[in-house]
């Protein structure tokens, strides 16, 4: 009970050194009469050990890191400016050309390369690689070839050399055909006889008056294929009379 | 230790318009209001409002803190203790907490609460255990009375000394040492129930 004593203090005295004791201030002789009081008084003793308890779970409490963005926030709801630091560090942790290239690279590739991981396209690229290997074993491209490759400096010079040399000859040839090709077509024309040229045909078109529908536009699609075709009528066509008769039904 | 002559120059180039003293006060202070507050609110959203706050209000009167009055960082936390107040009040939070002169029960008096502490085995993830302990001691923080809450972050969380903790919460010693320790013991109290239910 409050106001007893025990082992030479009062509970008034144990309550007045509670703070020292907590705070580890006693001397030690102190300290042992505190202790001893609060082994054997039933109401200083539960409430020494409570009261020590409770510190001991606040101070196992540790600081909680703030937000990143917590200063930053200050600074602009208050003063309107962002960091200072902020602005330094980001100017001193600018990166290097070469990193910067890196990271632009890697902005475009990064999400083609997650697309193209998955599985649904995998049989796709499969078939394109299948059919890339078909295509080339056709073309005559054999990997032993490409792996013999001459990639010094004076075998690719003469590789572009050579390259060179037959484009032109394919060229060559190709222009000693078209030559003689035309020349045989100027022969050809001049042994048949001449054709009305494009405009003597257009003014034939628009001469004619009488309404009817030009030759072009006669064909009839569903005339059949073993219906003789005249290749000219005598001049002027003779005229037929056609009679029907129609059924009914 | 604040450094008081410093901190004295950094307040007169922030009131004279230096931006860069500004921000060297809000780093200096920041992660402590936040601290305060979030222990005293409970939840990180509203410790980041909360201290934002303190700080516009800080900026604003700052050409009313008077060096002769007393240290600027009792200034910093009895205007971040006002603002809790005015929080609190707002939000209407209700005392959730047993009175400290309620009967203890009967397991209670069977061991001291240190030896509960002291015989818990350690679970195999200890860095798991001492986060679920800390979380178990916030849940717990928030259950006390806004004047023991109060009393005892700045106390053993911000181990601010009896003197400064009654010049900011404007009441003697005495009163401060009281509430102290009865919010200390109430807390354990809870401590003691919670880890009795998981046992």
């Amino acid at each position: 009970m409050p106001g007893e004593t025990h082992n030479g203090m009062q509970c008034k005295e144990f309550e007045a050194l509670l703070f020292d004791a907590l705070d580890q201030k006693l001397t030690d002789a102190k300290k042992d009469r505190f202790h001893a009081h609060a082994r054997s008084c039933s109401h200083c003793g539960p409430l020494f050990a409570e009261i020590e308890a409770g510190q001991h779970w606040l101070k196992s409490l540790q600081e909680v890191e703030p937000p990143a963005n917590l200063v930053n926030n200050i600074l602009v709801a208050t003063s309107g400016i962002e960091s200072y630091r902020l602005q330094d560090a980001a100017v001193s942790a600018k990166p290097a050309l070469g990193e910067r290239i890196r990271e632009w690279v890697d902005s475009f590739l990064v999400p083609v390369w997650s697309t193209v991981r998955q599985p649904r396209f995998a049989m796709s690229f499969g078939m394109a690689f299948f059919s890339l290997s078909v295509a080339l074993s056709v073309a005559g491209v054999k990997p032993g070839d490409l792996r013999q490759a001459d990639l010094s400096r004076n075998g690719l010079r003469r590789t572009y050399y050579t390259t060179s040399a037959r484009v032109v000859k394919y060229y060559e040839n190709i222009r000693l055909v078209y030559e003689i090709e035309s020349r045989v077509q100027e022969i050809k024309k001049a042994t048949t006889p001449a054709e009305s040229t494009p405009k003597e045909r257009e003014k034939n078109r628009k001469d004619n008056t009488s309404g009817q529908p030009e030759p072009r536009q006669e064909r009839n699609y569903s005339r059949d294929e073993n219906q003789p075709v005249l290749a000219s009528l005598p001049e002027p066509a003779p005229a037929v009379s056609v009679t029907t008769t129609r059924r009914f039904v | 230790m604040e450094d008081v002559q410093i901190v004295n120059a950094l307040v007169r180039r922030c009131v004279a318009g230096d931006a860069v003293a500004w921000e060297e006060i809000v780093q200096r202070y920041h992660r402590r209001i936040y601290n305060i507050c979030y222990r005293f609110a409970g939840t990180s959203d509203d410790a980041q409002d909360l201290t934002q706050e303190v700080f516009i209000k800080m900026y604003r009167t700052l050409s009313s803190y008077d060096v002769d009055r007393g240290a600027f960082m009792t200034w910093v936390t009895t205007m971040t203790r006002n603002l809790l107040v005015d929080h609190f009040r707002k939000t209407k939070q209700d005392r959730v907490t047993d009175s400290i002169d309620a009967a203890p029960s009967e397991h209670e008096d069977a061991m001291p609460l240190s030896d509960h502490i002291e015989d818990k085995g350690l679970p195999p993830d200890a860095r798991v255990q001492s986060r679920e302990t800390g979380e178990a001691v916030h849940q717990a923080l928030h259950k006390l009375s806004p004047e023991l809450r109060e009393a005892v972050i700045l106390r053993d969380l911000q181990d601010m000394d009896y003197r400064e903790i009654a010049a900011v919460l404007k009441v003697p010693e005495g009163t401060v040492k009281s509430r102290i320790n009865r919010g200390r013991a109430e807390l354990a109290r809870l401590l003691q129930r919670i880890y009795r239910q998981v046992m």
